[in-house]
């Protein structure tokens, strides 16, 4: 373990330690923030009732339906169109600009007259909201892969498919998994205001669930749940990356990073 | 005709075929009855309701609703994320790769679990609203700024220590304009997802606004005005990313310059550059609009809340004349 772990690790305690002794001492309402360890025990009585395991199943599964939604139709997607189609993504990338500040959100009722009050409707508005960060950053990846590279590979050979499969897809697989990272960040945040708006199930359900009720603690433990997969998700994908794009030195960008401005050869 | 010019025209009916293919299979899927039209009202419908919203003033209402508390929260977001950034970016550096997980976690937390909490520390008003929308841009904000300014040339900031400026000149006369570029995108990253996550925040709880207005509709079965919402918000969010884009462009050209034509090449100026002028005026149009739209959502908050028993709440206030300082 190196000295900017330690750090890092310390970090994260000193925060935990201000949530637990800043309402201690009075110097917030601890009736607005609860201590973590009020958070932590109203965690465990959600595990013991069973309800934690319920809501959580029951948001994991919309996340995870509505991405693999996503993933499945946004990656052939921009495959198709930003490898084999250049004029029809041309055609197409307003209208999928449009598309994708369609907030899904805003026609909730639409799609709710279509696919009514249940699962599928929610698994929708998460799909379509994932599979625009996908496909853009796919094309973006097949449009930036290093000519070079093609170009050397035609010159020893290789067919058309083969070229596609061992050296366009590798090439742009850090651009493909930073639109998915995109996507699973907005999965979450947006599944919770579907659920706020109308569910009998899941995490933003609890949530919204201990406001009409006044549970302070309980809204912070939803939250704190929330926070944990949204986290969690993003490391996974993350971890999954390092795994198979192993020959790679620049990774896919974090959340909200960019590359560095200046090039930095001088 | 001129080839380059038939290529100009070429191009762009290509770019438009897309949409205009969508909007014309929108108004025949329909009247051709493929889908049920009081679902899906065709597109020339529609069209004529955004005007009918426009002309009851409901529209432009609720625009400026939307608009004031997106605008407040971004200037609460810059105004905390600006200056927090500069300084872990550069002054404090190890301290702020040690604080990386925690602000990492932070930025993750979701805003709609924050609305409850908000709403306990600031009451149901307009500020826990705002405070939403200030969580939601400050992380961008924060995370472009300090990467903008690790991202500085180191040998801009060796010259300049080297004519012997003082720490606080490095940090406003070259560190901040060097990064402001980096910035620019936190900032209208910060803005896009804002104005997405405001939208669906007034969906769930509010009186006013944009998303209210689509809500509100709902509620009433007043489906074409639905579409007319909907498609008024996309338009609205499309040309707010476009226009940030074109003033990122136009603002920052000079980095451009360097960074995509190092050998020569010439530097072109482009079509506008403000001055210290048009700084000037635009902050003070902003301050005014910030103060202007503030009296007035709370005036239009105060008459929302109002007439809920009579005339069935909303359409009260819709003949509301609005004046928003200039628009």
């Amino acid at each position: 373990m190196n000295d900017m772990t330690v750090k890092r690790i310390l970090a994260i305690c000193v925060l935990l330690a201000a949530w637990e002794l800043l309402p201690r001492v009075g110097a917030v309402n601890p009736l607005f923030i609860p201590p973590f360890s009020g958070v932590l025990s109203a965690l465990a009585d959600l595990n013991e009732s069973g309800e934690l395991a319920r809501h959580t199943l029951v948001s994991l599964e919309r996340a995870l339906a509505g991405l693999s939604a996503a993933v499945v139709l946004g990656l052939p997607l921009g495959l198709i169109l930003g490898g084999w189609f250049p004029r029809i993504q041309q055609a197409a990338e307003p209208l999928m600009e449009l598309f994708a500040q369609a907030n899904p959100v805003i026609l909730a009722h639409i799609i709710i007259f279509f696919l009514g009050i249940g699962q599928s409707a929610k698994i929708f508005i998460i799909a379509w909201l994932c599979i625009w960060p996908i496909t853009f950053s796919t094309i973006t990846g097949l449009k930036t892969v290093d000519p070079g590279l093609i170009k050397a590979a035609r010159s020893l050979g290789l067919g058309r498919g083969e070229l596609f499969l061992r050296v366009v897809l590798p090439a742009s697989a850090p651009s493909i998994f930073t639109g998915l990272r995109l996507a699973a960040g907005y999965a979450f945040i947006m599944l919770i205001a579907a659920e706020m708006m109308g569910a009998s199930s899941g995490l933003g359900f609890l949530v919204i669930q201990s406001q009409e009720s006044y549970n302070v603690t309980r809204i912070f433990a939803g939250a704190s749940i929330i926070t944990f997969f949204a986290v969690a998700t993003d490391l996974l994908i993350k971890g999954v990356e390092r795994r198979v794009v192993v020959w790679n030195d620049t990774a896919s960008q974090d959340f909200l990073k960019l590359p560095r401005a200046v090039p930095e050869q001088s | 005709m001129h080839p380059a010019l038939k290529e100009t025209i070429g191009y762009h009916a290509l770019r438009g075929s897309g949409v205009t293919l969508f909007l014309l299979l929108w108004e025949l899927a329909p009247r051709l009855g493929w889908i049920d039209p009081y679902f899906v009202p065709p597109f020339s419908r529609v069209l004529p309701e955004i005007g009918r919203l426009w002309q009851e003033g409901a529209l432009q209402l609720h625009l400026v609703v939307s608009i004031w508390r997106a605008a407040c929260g971004l200037v609460l977001a810059a105004l905390i994320a600006l200056p927090v950034g500069l300084l872990l970016g550069e002054r404090f550096a190890a301290l702020s790769e040690a604080l990386d997980p925690v602000l990492r976690v932070l930025s993750q937390v979701n805003p709609f679990t924050l609305m409850p909490v908000f709403v306990l520390f600031f009451g149901i008003g307009e500020t826990a609203k705002v405070a939403v929308v200030a969580w939601v841009s400050l992380w961008p904000i924060l995370f472009y700024t300090i990467t903008g300014v690790r991202g500085v040339d180191p040998v801009q900031v060796k010259s300049a220590a080297s004519l012997g400026v003082t720490q606080t000149e490095l940090l406003l006369k070259v560190l901040l304009p060097a990064s402001l570029p980096t910035i620019a995108v936190g900032v209208r990253i910060g803005a896009t997802i804002t104005f997405y996550i405001l939208v669906a925040a007034e969906m769930l709880g509010s009186s006013a606004g944009l998303g209210f207005l689509v809500h509100n509709s709902a509620m009433n079965y007043q489906i074409p005005r639905i579409y007319a919402g909907a498609t008024f918000i996309v338009l609205l969010g499309f040309l707010l990313n476009r226009t940030l884009q074109l003033l990122e462009r136009n603002l920052f050209d000079w980095q451009l310059a360097a960074a995509y034509r190092p050998h020569g090449g010439g530097y072109q100026r482009s079509l506008w550059q403000p001055g210290r002028l048009t700084v000037a005026a635009g902050s003070a149009f902003l301050l005014l609009f910030l103060i202007l739209g503030g009296v007035e959502v709370q005036k239009i908050d105060r008459e929302a809340a109002q007439p809920a028993s009579e005339s069935g709440g909303h359409s009260h206030h819709l003949g509301t004349p609005v004046d928003n300082g200039g628009f």
